[in-house]
This record gives structure tokens, C-alpha cells and sequence, in this order.
């Protein structure tokens, strides 16, 4: 056997095994459907399933990029700052400048991206690594959020703005729709173009991708920014669902966004990962919540569980890679 | 290949996941008699929209009748009746583990296991977290509670899932923090600026006579809180200890630190002052550990409000006599006689007092209940709570 067939293999093993990984998350996920639905009658029902999705909306929009990252070998700690630094932003200029309220929303946007941006320049060009770039602006994003809204909030926002985070298009709520085509557009983007497949390069090996003529420096740019962007997406969302900006709002959201990307089996050491993965380590995630509370588990003891889980399932995952 | 098997996955989870949930629809009795009630409807449509008709009417008059004119806070919509029947009560405060919020849980333990038929929990988030907090909420309102009480993290973004929860019929009563009126029934109010300020003023007259220089230590400037407060104090000095005088009130910015130098300030420029107010739970702690560095303890009165935590040291070497606050324990517990009484009838819109337990008649103003005089943590009682 020679070493470029050997490679092949390994290659092809590993390929097999992370589409039974999502196999499994698949699995687990119906298990814990059935197992909860026994438990509770409110679960298993097409108001609390849809209702969950308001609720997570906000976690599964900044996993989308945070795949993205992870899968490159990044990390992008600051999301839940930029979220808060957006939504202050809204706040700010729609309150105290006076812009009407679609421009504040574009400012929101604007802000995210710009937030994005900085990451992207640091981390790419800058060549702080991501770990340290992002935890940086975690905190200077979280302290632009308090200085520009003197930590008061911003409330009264006119009815017709609350459509986006409480409103409904047919059955489904607003944001959910949105989720819906932004998940498929990442999907595709991810596993059908050759970004996607720059990004992977990048995660397994970054000199052999820089080799191969991969412009990365510029793909890491369009994924950090890309993860500030839907930060302000996020932002708009999150501001129309609580009604209120808040300079505290979405702290420590980061760590729920990872760990829903971790448990869909994205590596941690990038090279590998999928949106579809993302999605069901949220839906895990967030039905087990969800359930656990209905049928009367307290709220810390329900983190503990997604803890659990969290571990089992990087161990399955790891027992599946070494055979 | 590996991307299609994924689909193929997740295609059948979804499927899954709608068919299962299909199921359990009608397993609610709700819906099946809904639907019974649409084809009723659709059989005899003039005649089911006359009876609505005159069911509403009947209803606005009912609804016209109870509640007065005036009433601002929230009602309920189609609220099943309640009274004697066994009651499933959920409580959110900002959040848990800490001992404030775990007195109020003491105190509504209490009152559930006296009322009995009761069935309570207290569930939050472990920070104190808007967000969290809804979607405490929102859970408990699928879980089809019949009562749920709040303490809010923020008065507007909880607004929407409290009108929610009314909506569907649950009786909502907040305590400790108020959301905004209409979301709401009823607030359990803690202390009126009103009572408090008298519970100071007494605390300090008792201290050092009705005839004294005093001063005063606030948070900043323009607290709105403290500055209620110290209005009332005035209007109450002017009207019941005229010789009692303010020389001065010094700002401290939620800063203990602050506030020990502004007590100092307030010696050095004041001989004659006989007792200082720390109007923060800051400023308390920061002027009584100046009184005692400058070693004026027991010649300086040491007054204020703060947590019985942050003033244990003071009050038990005698530096400060007492700390003026409300018990989270009676707070607690006259928010879930508040519930019981609202689920029986026995607590309206329009009334002006309610019966509650071992703290016997508890006024109401408006829609707000008032929880009584402020409480006096004093050396002998100040071990017993711990927040």
C-alpha cells in the first residue's frame, strides 16, 4: 500500500464516520423527542415546537457562521458582545439621533458587520489568533454597549416593529422563516461551492491550503465579518422579541452557540463539520431545555443534563473517529 | 453520498417530529371541543351568532360591573374559575441562589404548605437575565400553570409574555419588581416611599431626639427612589419634627467608598451633626464604618437602609442600632396569599384591602398591595436571615 493510498483511506474512513455521527445526533435527537414526550403532554406539540423556535432563533443564527469558523480552525468568542453592541446601537440612533426605525435597524446591521469587520482585520491580517483576538473584543464590544447606552435601556419601540421577533407569516413565526432560508443558504455554501470547500481546506491545513493558491486571508475577512453581520441580524431580531435594548443583553450567549456547533460534531480543531450537524446539536439543545422544564426539572439541573449530553457526545464522536 | 444521507437524516426526523406531534394534538380535550363548537357553528350559524352576541354582552356587563372604571393593570381573558380548587402556582424571580429571592421562596413556601392544595416551585435563571427570565415564563405558560408570580429583570421586555400569560387565562401577580401595569393584575409593593421614609425618620428621632442636626448620605443626585425618599422624610420632618434639621445631603454615586468620605466630609465640617442617613444599601455600610474609624460610635447615630448582609458586622458591634428594610420573607409570603385570594375571588379589581395570613389585612391601592411598615432588622433578629 502506498502513503497516498493510505491518506485515502483514512480519508474515506473518516468521511463515513462523520455521516453516521449525524446519524446518530439524528437518533439521539428522536430519543429525546419520544423520551420527553412521554414525560409531558405539552411537549410534543406544534405550538410549544414552534414557540421554541422564537425562543431559539437568535442562538441558531450566530451558529451558522460560528460553523463556518470552527470548521477553519477559528473561533469567534465576541458573538454575544456584538449582538449587545448592535442592538445598543438600534437603541441609540433611533432613540437619541432620531434616524426612523428602518434606518436605525440598518445601523444595527451596520454595526454588527463593522464589529465583524474588526475581528476579521485582527485575526487575518493582524494575525492575532482568534481565541485571544475575539476574547479581546468580547470585552471591548460588551464596554462600547454600556458607554453608548449609559446602561439604560431603550423601550417604546411603534407596534408594527415587533413583527420580526413576535409576529407571525402564516403559522410560522417571523424569525423562524428567516432562520429557514438563511440555514439552507449556509448549507449550501458550506457543501456546494467552493468556498465551502476553502474553508474545510483551511481547518485541515492551513499552509497546504495557502499552497494550493487559496486566498485566506480574505476568506477568514468574509467569515468573521460574516459572523458580525448576523450578530446585527440577530440583534434586530432579539430587540423586536424583548421589546427593550439592553447594554447586558445576550451575554454569555457565545457559549450556548458553541457548544450547540461542538455537539454537531464540528471539530473543535477545525478540518471538519456541518450545518446540517449545527442543527440538530441546536434542536438537541434546545428541545432538551425545553422539555426538561416542562416536565418540572429545575432550570439548573437542566444544565447539568445539556452538560452531559454535550460530553457523551463528543466521546461517541471520538470512539467513532479511532475505529 | 454523505451529504445525501444527511438529508435523508434529517428528512426523516422532521417527518417524524410533525407526525408525532400531529398526534398528540388531539389528545388536548381542548381543541376536540373547539372543534365540536366550529361545526355547531357552521350548522346553525345565525343562531350561534346570536347567542355569541348576547354572551359578550352579558360578559362586558359582568366585566363592567367587577372592574372599576379606572383600572389600568391586566385582566385575565377567559380565566376558568378557580376558587377552592386546587392551584398549580409558579414563581420567577429575577433570579435563584441567591438569599434575597430565596427568603421570598421561604416565605411562599410557607403560605402554599398553610393554604394547602398548593402546588409550588420556584424556578429561574442563576443570573439575573431578561432574556432567561421570558423564557422561564413562556415554558411555565405551556406547562398550563394557573398562577405565575415575577420579580422582573425589566419592566417592558417582560411586558409582552406576562400579556401573554393573561391571554391564556393565567393569573399573573408580580412582587419586589414591577412589570408595567397592564401586564399585570396585581404588584405586591414592598415599602411606599411614604412608609419608608416615616420608618427612618422615626429610627433616627429615636436616636437622637426630635431636636438634632442630621445629615444625609443619597446614592447620586438624581436617583429617583432616593429622591422620593428624602421629599418624604422633609414633608414628614416639617409636619411632625420641625426642630429636627437637614444640614446637608452628599452624594455617593452606588459607591461605598464614596460614601465613607462624604460621611468624613460631613464630621469634619459638622461638628454639631448627631446622626447620618445612607439612603443605598452602600452608603449605609460606608457612613456607619467612618462613624466607627473616626471612633464616634454611640455619640454618631448610624441610620439607613441596606441589607441586614452588608450591616450584619455594624449591628452586632453596636455601630448602627438597626437597618430599616422590608422582610423578603412577609414579601414572599403575602404575594402568594395574594394569588390565592385572586384564583377565589376574594381579592377584585376595586378593592382596598385583602385578608393574608398570619400578616393579617393588607392594604391595596389601586392595583398595588401594600405589604405594611418596613422591617427593622435589629441585633437580636438579624441572625435569622441571610440576604
Amino acid at each position: 500500500m502506498t502513503e497516498t493510498q493510505t491518506t485515502q483511506t483514512k480519508r474515506e474512513l473518516r468521511f463515513g464516520v462523520l455521516r453516521s455521527q449525524e446519524g446518530i445526533l439524528a437518533i439521539l435527537l428522536i430519543l429525546i423527542v419520544i423520551g420527553l414526550s412521554l414525560l409531558s403532554d405539552r411537549f410534543l406539540t406544534v405550538n410549544n415546537l414552534l414557540n421554541q423556535t422564537r425562543l431559539f432563533t437568535e442562538t441558531a443564527l450566530l451558529a451558522l457562521p460560528m460553523t463556518f469558523i470552527i470548521i477553519s480552525g477559528g473561533i469567534d468568542l465576541s458573538a454575544g458582545s456584538m449582538l449587545a453592541w448592535s442592538a445598543v446601537m438600534l437603541g441609540f440612533s433611533w432613540q437619541l439621533l432620531g434616524l426612523p426605525l428602518p434606518l436605525a435597524v440598518i445601523v444595527c446591521l451596520l454595526t454588527g458587520l463593522v464589529a465583524g469587520l474588526i475581528n476579521g482585520i485582527l485575526i487575518a491580517y493582524v494575525r492575532v489568533p482568534p481565541l485571544i483576538a475575539t476574547l479581546a473584543t468580547l470585552a471591548i464590544y460588551r464596554g462600547f454597549s454600556f458607554g453608548i447606552s449609559q446602561a439604560r435601556s431603550v423601550r417604546g419601540f411603534p407596534d408594527d416593529f415587533y413583527f420580526w421577533g413576535q409576529g407571525q407569516i402564516g403559522p410560522f413565526p417571523t424569525q423562524f422563516i428567516i432562520l429557514v432560508i438563511l440555514i439552507i443558504i449556509a448549507h449550501v455554501m458550506l457543501s456546494r461551492t467552493g468556498f465551502g470547500r476553502w474553508v474545510y481546506a483551511i481547518g485541515n491545513n492551513e499552509l497546504a491550503a495557502r499552497f494550493s493558491g487559496i486566498p485566506i486571508e480574505r476568506v477568514k475577512l468574509v467569515l468573521y465579518a460574516a459572523s458580525g453581520l448576523m450578530a446585527g441580524l440577530a440583534a434586530f431580531i432579539f430587540t423586536s422579541r424583548v421589546t427593550t435594548t439592553r447594554a447586558d443583553a445576550a451575554t454569555g450567549l457565545e457559549l450556548d452557540v458553541i457548544a450547540a456547533v461542538v455537539l454537531g460534531g464540528t471539530s473543535i480543531f477545525g478540518g471538519s463539520g456541518s450545518i446540517i450537524g449545527t442543527v440538530l446539536g441546536l434542536l438537541i439543545i434546545t428541545l432538551l431545555r425545553n422539555g426538561l422544564l416542562l416536565t418540572g426539572v429545575k432550570g439548573d439541573a437542566t444544565v447539568m443534563v445539556i452538560g452531559i449530553v454535550l460530553i457523551l457526545a463528543v466521546l461517541i464522536n471520538n470512539v467513532l473517529r479511532r475505529r | 453520498m454523505r451529504k445525501s444521507h444527511a438529508s435523508i437524516v434529517l428528512a426523516l426526523t422532521t417527518a417524524a417530529t410533525i407526525v408525532l406531534s400531529a398526534c398528540a394534538v388531539p389528545q388536548g380535550v381542548a381543541p376536540t371541543v373547539q372543534a365540536a363548537a366550529t361545526q355547531v357553528a357552521e350548522a346553525a350559524p345565525t343562531v350561534e351568532a346570536a347567542a355569541k352576541e348576547v354572551a359578550t354582552k352579558v360578559e362586558e356587563a359582568k366585566a363592567a360591573m367587577e372592574v372599576p372604571a379606572d383600572w389600568k393593570a391586566g385582566i385575565p381573558k377567559n380565566a376558568p374559575d378557580r376558587a377552592g380548587k386546587n392551584l398549580v402556582i409558579r414563581d420567577v424571580p429575577k433570579l435563584i441562589g441567591i438569599g434575597y429571592f430565596a427568603a421570598t421562596t421561604k416565605g411562599m413556601e410557607e403560605a402554599a404548605k398553610e393554604l394547602g392544595n398548593i402546588d409550588f416551585k420556584t424556578d429561574a435563571p442563576t443570573e439575573a437575565k431578561i432574556e432567561k427570565q421570558i423564557e422561564f415564563l413562556d415554558n411555565f405558560i405551556t406547562q398550563g400553570v394557573d398562577v405565575l408570580l415575577y420579580a422582573s429583570n425589566d419592566p417592558v421586555a417582560i411586558a409582552p409574555v406576562l400579556k401573554k400569560a393573561l391571554d391564556q387565562g393565567i393569573l399573573v401577580i408580580g412582587y419586589d419588581a414591577d412589570a408595567e401595569e397592564d401586564a399585570r393584575q396585581f404588584f405586591v409593593n414592598q415599602a411606599t416611599f411614604e412608609a419608608f421614609a416615616q420608618a427612618l425618620i422615626e429610627d433616627m428621632v429615636a436616636q437622637v431626639g426630635p431636636e438634632a442636626d442630621i445629615a444625609i448620605v443619597t446614592s447620586s443626585l438624581t436617583a429617583p427612589n432616593q429622591n422620593r425618599w428624602i421629599e418624604e422624610m422633609k414633608k414628614y420632618i416639617a409636619e411632625k419634627y420641625p426642630k429636627l434639621n437637614i444640614v446637608t445631603i452628599l452624594p455617593s454615586e452606588e459607591d461605598q467608598q464614596l460614601a465613607f468620605k462624604a460621611a468624613q466630609d460631613i464630621m469634619k465640617t459638622y461638628p454639631n451633626v448627631k446622626g447620618i442617613i445612607g439612603l443605598s444599601s452602600v452608603a449605609f455600610p460606608g457612613v456607619t464604618d467612618a462613624i466607627k474609624q473616626a471612633g464616634n460610635c454611640g455619640k454618631i447615630a448610624s441610620v439607613g437602609a441596606s441589607t441586614p448582609n452588608q450591616m450584619r458586622p455594624f449591628v452586632e458591634e453596636g455601630c448602627a442600632k438597626d437597618v430599616v428594610l422590608w422582610n423578603p420573607v412577609d414579601l414572599g409570603y403575602a404575594a402568594l396569599y395574594a394569588a390565592r385570594a385572586l384564583a377565589d375571588g376574594k381579592l377584585k379589581p376595586g378593592d382596598t384591602e385583602f385578608e393574608a395570613g398570619r400578616l393579617g389585612k393588607l392594604k391595596v391601592r389601586g392595583s398595588e398591595i401594600l405589604l405594611g411598615d418596613p422591617f427593622v432588622f435589629t441585633k437580636d433578629n438579624i441572625g435569622n436571615f441571610d440576604f
